[in-house]
C-alpha cells in the first residue's frame, strides 16, 4: 500500500500540500479530483518521488518512501506524466520497450493498449493521443511482469488528450491493471467517468482533502458544489447505477464576477 | 571453457543489440580494420599490407630471420602506427562523447564543441604552451605530455560546468539557453586564446593554426601511453550509459520514473566528456565535426535506439577520422592539410544527402 500521512509542501513561500492523508491500495483504483492549483499534481509528483515533501509521511509497501533509489522505486511504481516530448526518432516499440525490456511484456502492453500495428511507425510522428497510448503502454510494462510486492500506477490525467471511445479504453486497462492486484492512483478530471470507474475518490482543495471515500457515496451535490466553488446538479442513472453531475451554467459562483441568475 | 565463456559473452551481446543491429556492429568494425591497414601502407612511402604484417610479427619474436626494409620498419613503427592509434582513439572518444552528449542534452545540435568543451580544452593547452615555454618546458618532453591532458581536461571539464550553471539558471529544459551560454563561453575562451596567441612567438603562432584545426602529426608513444588509457576507459565508460540516454531522450522526469538516478547520470557524462574530449584536444588540437556528424548519420540511416548509435558512433568517428587523416596526408603531400578541414570536407556533402533522404523515410524507423 502506498501510504501518506500529514505530508505537507511548500514552495517559495506557497503551501502547496497541507497535511494531505492518503492511501492507495493494490488492485485498487484511487483517484484525485479538484479544481486547478488544488495541489493535485504535486501530491503526484511526491507520491513519485520525483518531488521533496517538508513534513508527513510517505511509505510504499511498509517502507518510507525516501529508502528507495530510483531504480528500487522504478520497480514498484510507474508514472504517466501529462505530456512526454521525445526529441529523437524512436519507433513506437522502442518506446515501450524503454519500460520493459521483456520482449513477451512489451508485446502484451502493446496489444493491450493497440498500438501493436504501429510499432515501427515514428513515435514523433503520431497525434498526441496516439503517443498517450504509447506512453500508456510503456508505464503498464514498466510494472506489468508479476512480482510478490505489490506493483502501482500513477497517472496524471491519463485521458486529457483522448477522445471518448479512446478514455473508454484507458478506463477499462486501469480496471484491467488493477485485476493483476496493480494499484492505480490517477488524477481525473472528467467526474462522470471517476464515479464509474475509480474504487475510491480523493476531492483535493487549496492543498487539503476535502472529502474522500467510496465515490458513489461522497458525489453528493454539496461536496462537488464546495469543492470546485460552482453550482451542479447530480442526478442518478439508472442505467451504470451511478451518479451523475451536470454543471449548471446559469448559477457560476465566481470570486471574480459574481452572475446574477435571471429567472425565466 | 574459456570458449564457453566467450560464446556467453557474444550471446550476451548479440541479444543486447538487435540482430540487425549486431550485423551493423560487425560490419563497421570490419571496415574500420580494412581502413586502418590501408591507412597504414600508404602515404609518401608505399608500405605493402604483407610486409606490414611481416614487419608486426617480428616485432612479436616471430619471422625474425625475414628481411624487410628498415626504412618501411622506422616509417611504419615509429610515424604511421602512433599516429594512427591516435587518429583512431580519438575518433572513438569523439564519437562516443558526440553520441552521449546530444542524448543527455536531447539536442541533436550538441557536440563536444558547442558546449565548451573542446574550446575550453584549447584554450588551456595554448595556455600551458605560452606559459611552459616561458617556464622553458619543451612541448614534446614527457612532463609535458602528462601535464597537457591535464590541463586540457580541466579547463574542458571547467568550461562545461560554466555552461551547464549558466543553462540551468534559466530553467532545466532551456536548451537554448544551453547553446547560447556554449556559444558565449566558446567566444570567451576563443579571446582569451587570442590574448595567449597576441603574445606568442611565429613558431608558436603556425603550431596554433594548426591546433585549432586539428593535427594528428605529433603522434608519439609516450604521449600515447599517457592519453590512451584515459581516452579508452573514458570511452569505455560512456558506453555503459546507452539505456539511461534512452530514458533520459523522452525527458529528465520521465528517466527518474523508470529507474535513472538522472543527476548522477548528467555528472558522470559531462565529466567523462570533458576527459575524453580534453585528452584529445591536448594530443591533436580541435577536431570538429566529427562528434555532431557521426551519431547523426548512424541517426538517419539505421535508428535512434542508443544501444546502436553509441557503438555505432564509437566506430564510426575512428573511420570517419581516419579516412579524413588519409586523404589531408596524401592530396598535396609532402605537405598535410589540417585535419579538421578534411573531416568537414568528407562528412558534410554525406550528411547533408543523408538529412535530404530521411525525410522521405521519416515515417517508419527501426
Amino acid at each position: 500500500m502506498i501510504a501518506a500521512k500529514q505530508l505537507s509542501i511548500t514552495r517559495n513561500g506557497r503551501r502547496l500540500l497541507n497535511g494531505v492523508n492518503l492511501e492507495v491500495h493494490p488492485g485498487k483504483f484511487t483517484a484525485i479530483a479538484g479544481p486547478n492549483g488544488a495541489g493535485k499534481t504535486s501530491l503526484l509528483k511526491a507520491i513519485s518521488g520525483e518531488s521533496t515533501y517538508d513534513e508527513g509521511e510517505l511509505t510504499i509497501n511498509g517502507t518510507p518512501a525516501n529508502k528507495y533509489n530510483p531504480s528500487s522505486l522504478s520497480k514498484v511504481r510507474s508514472v504517466l506524466p501529462q505530456s512526454s516530448h521525445m526529441q529523437f526518432p524512436f519507433s513506437v516499440e522502442q518506446v515501450v520497450r524503454l519500460g520493459n525490456n521483456s520482449h513477451t511484456t512489451v508485446a502484451e502492453a502493446m496489444e493491450l493498449t493497440g498500438v501493436t500495428e504501429w510499432r515501427r511507425r515514428n513515435y514523433l510522428t503520431l497525434s498526441g493521443g496516439e503517443q498517450q497510448r504509447v506512453q500508456l503502454a510503456r508505464v503498464l510494462a514498466q510494472v506489468w511482469e508479476i512480482r510478490n510486492y505489490p506493483r502501482y500506477v500513477l497517472l496524471d490525467e491519463p485521458t486529457s488528450s483522448l477522445d471518448l471511445a479512446q478514455q473508454q479504453l484507458i478506463f477499462s486497462l486501469v480496471k484491467h491493471a488493477c485485476e493483476r492486484n496493480i494499484g492505480v492512483l490517477a488524477i481525473v478530471h472528467d467526474l462522470n467517468q471517476v464515479v464509474q470507474f475509480a474504487d475510491n475518490l480523493y476531492f483535493l482543495k487549496d492543498g487539503g482533502v476535502v472529502a474522500n471515500g467510496n465515490p458513489k457515496e461522497i458525489f453528493t451535490k454539496k461536496i462537488i458544489e464546495e469543492t470546485f466553488c460552482c453550482k451542479v446538479n447530480v442526478y442518478h442513472d439508472p442505467c451504470t447505477d451511478c451518479p451523475y453531475i451536470v454543471p449548471d451554467k446559469n448559477l457560476i459562483q465566481s470570486p471574480l464576477k459574481p452572475v446574477k441568475t435571471v429567472n425565466a | 571453457m574459456i570458449w564457453k565463456g566467450v560464446k556467453q559473452n557474444v550471446t550476451m551481446f548479440t541479444s543486447f543489440l538487435k540482430q540487425k543491429d549486431a550485423v551493423v556492429i560487425t560490419g563497421l568494425a570490419v571496415a574500420l580494420v580494412v581502413v586502418f591497414l590501408f591507412s597504414l601502407s600508404i602515404g609518401q612511402m608505399f608500405i605493402p599490407v604483407k610486409e606490414i604484417g611481416v614487419i608486426f610479427l617480428k616485432k612479436l619474436g616471430l619471422f625474425t630471420s625475414v628481411e624487410t626494409d628498415s626504412v618501411h620498419e622506422t616509417v611504419l613503427w615509429s610515424i604511421r602506427l602512433p599516429r594512427l592509434v591516435m587518429t583512431t582513439l580519438i575518433g572513438v572518444a569523439l564519437g562516443v562523447s558526440g553520441a552521449a552528449l546530444q542524448g543527455l542534452f536531447r539536442n541533436p545540435l550538441v557536440e563536444p564543441g558547442l558546449i565548451g568543451v573542446s574550446s575550453g580544452a584549447s584554450l588551456a593547452v595554448v595556455s600551458v604552451i605560452v606559459f611552459g615555454a616561458w617556464l622553458g618546458l619543451d612541448q614534446h618532453s614527457l612532463g609535458m605530455s602528462v601535464i597537457m591532458p591535464l590541463f586540457a581536461f580541466g579547463g574542458g571539464l571547467l568550461a562545461t560546468l560554466f555552461v551547464m550553471q549558466i543553462g540551468r539558471s534559466m530553467g532545466p529544459s532551456s536548451i537554448a539557453m544551453l547553446i547560447l551560454a556554449g556559444v558565449a563561453v566558446n567566444a570567451l575562451c576563443g579571446a582569451a586564446m587570442g590574448l595567449a596567441i597576441f603574445n606568442a612567438s611565429e613558431n608558436q603562432l603556425h603550431m596554433f593554426m594548426f591546433w585549432t584545426l586539428g593535427d594528428l602529426g605529433g603522434a608519439n608513444w609516450s604521449a600515447l601511453a599517457v592519453a590512451s588509457p584515459v581516452l579508452l576507459v573514458g570511452s569505455i565508460f560512456l558506453l555503459r550509459y546507452s539505456n539511461a540516454l534512452n530514458a533520459i531522450a523522452l525527458g529528465e522526469s520521465e528517466a527518474f520514473h523508470m529507474g535513472v538516478d538522472v543527476n548522477r547520470v548528467k555528472k558522470s557524462i559531462v565529466f567523462l566528456s570533458a576527459l575524453t574530449v580534453g585528452t584529445s584536444v591536448s594530443m591533436a588540437g580541435a577536431i570538429g565535426f566529427v562528434g555532431l556528424v557521426v551519431p547523426h548519420l548512424v541517426r538517419v540511416t539505421l535508428h535512434s535506439d542508443n544501444k546502436l548509435v553509441m557503438p555505432a558512433s564509437a566506430i564510426g568517428g575512428p573511420l570517419l577520422l581516419i579516412l579524413a587523416d588519409m586523404v589531408a596526408r596524401t592530396m598535396y603531400a609532402p605537405t598535410e592539410l589540417p585535419i579538421g578541414v578534411m573531416t568537414a570536407l568528407i562528412g558534410t556533402p554525406f550528411f547533408i544527402f543523408l538529412l535530404i533522404r530521411s525525410r522521405r523515410k521519416n515515417e517508419m524507423v527501426g
